[in-house]
């Protein structure tokens, strides 16, 4: 595969991952941007073709824990072209409250939940993390049930 | 709500992809930056060591203590800029695709040898410039009186005491409680993948 394949291939997937993590579409933004300079330099050295996705779901996954250092992004009060966005889609309110409800959970539960919605194995999910598959599926059950819960809460309001 | 409604929701969520020959003009000028700055902290340090040289040359000092002093100023010049240039950053971005866990694993012991070093470095720096300097004056001051001499060594000195008792507690602290926090949150991380 080549650079431009793999990027037209992950790019969307790696956005969401990343906008899952810190909901916010400009951050979200550059930590795939980061992201995709890490596989572009490192991809000369990369071999095994078969398992590229985990490869690059690690990449991202860690891209966005190192967010951790730098936590004192811009408000989003400072970027006053977003919020002037009309929704386009109509499912757009549920969409973005699911997206706030993922950023809420810790940061391991963020990562877990957006590679699972993303259709990713829970045993490949297990290799990106570096935890066991049994670990992954009662972690993926509790957000799930979570999240359940907090949309649930949402309607009723 | 399902979980298959929540994967649907899920994909909704989209961006345009930018322009893959954007993106890579991008990664090529900070590929290009990163390798200038490089280039400009070393240009930087030569400088520092020809200038001082420069300075040795110029005043044709006869003592030993001169000659030292100068040595170890630049030593303690030298160890700052590398301890400041971040060697352990682009270090750790070789092991990118690590899992999580020996990526948090990895994270947290840098960051622990980080505030080590950090600290260390600081008090090297300080150490060595204040021998350095006092080594160093020492030639001129034995040819000045004993009031002048005194005197340059009083505010060379009480200089220096402010700079350690004073600025150096300060810049360790800040960086001490920026590093804690860093430290914490990933210890935080880490609990929570093993729960």
């Amino acid at each position: 595969m080549t650079f431009e394949e793999i990027y037209q291939a992950y790019w969307q997937k790696v956005f969401r991952i990343c906008m899952g993590y810190v909901n916010d579409v400009d951050w979200a933004k550059d930590i795939s941007q980061e992201t995709f300079i890490t596989v572009w330099q490192k991809l000369p050295e990369f071999r095994n073709e078969s398992a590229i996705g985990t490869w690059i779901f690690r990449i991202a996954s860690n891209q966005c824990l190192r967010q951790l250092e730098k936590q004192k992004r811009m408000p989003k009060s400072e970027l006053p072209e977003q919020l002037e966005e009309k929704p386009e889609n109509p499912n757009e309110l549920q969409i973005s409250f699911l997206y706030k409800c993922i950023a809420e959970l810790n940061e391991i539960d963020r990562i877990i939940i957006s590679l699972e919605l993303e259709d990713i194995k829970q045993a490949e999910i297990a290799t990106i993390v570096g935890i066991s598959e049994s670990n992954v599926r009662v972690k993926i059950h509790r957000i799930k049930e979570k999240l359940t819960e907090k949309f649930k809460q949402h309607e009723q309001r | 709500m399902s979980s298959d409604n929540f994967k649907d929701l899920w994909n909704q969520q989209s961006t345009p992809a930018p322009d893959v020959k954007d993106f890579l003009g991008k990664a090529m000028q900070l590929k290009k930056k990163l390798r200038n700055k490089i280039i400009l902290l070393n240009l930087l340090l030569i400088a520092t060591a020809v200038f001082i040289t420069g300075i040795v040359i110029y005043f044709h000092p006869q003592m030993i203590t001169t000659k030292l002093g100068v040595l170890l100023i630049i030593t303690g010049i030298v160890t700052f800029l590398v301890s400041n240039n971040r060697i352990s950053k682009d270090l750790f971005k070789k092991n990118m695709d690590y899992s999580t866990k020996e990526y948090l694993d990895q994270f947290i012991r840098l960051k622990q040898k980080q505030e080590f070093i950090q600290k260390t470095m600081l008090n090297l720096y300080f150490i060595l410039l204040t021998t350095g300097i006092i080594l160093y004056m020492y030639e001129y001051a034995s040819r000045m009186t004993t009031a002048g001499a005194l005197t340059t060594y009083g505010v060379t000195l009480a200089w220096i005491a402010l700079n350690w008792f004073y600025f150096r507690p300060q810049a360790i602290k800040k960086q001490l409680s920026k590093m804690n926090e860093i430290i914490g949150m990933l210890e935080n991380a880490n609990r929570n993948l093993e729960a």
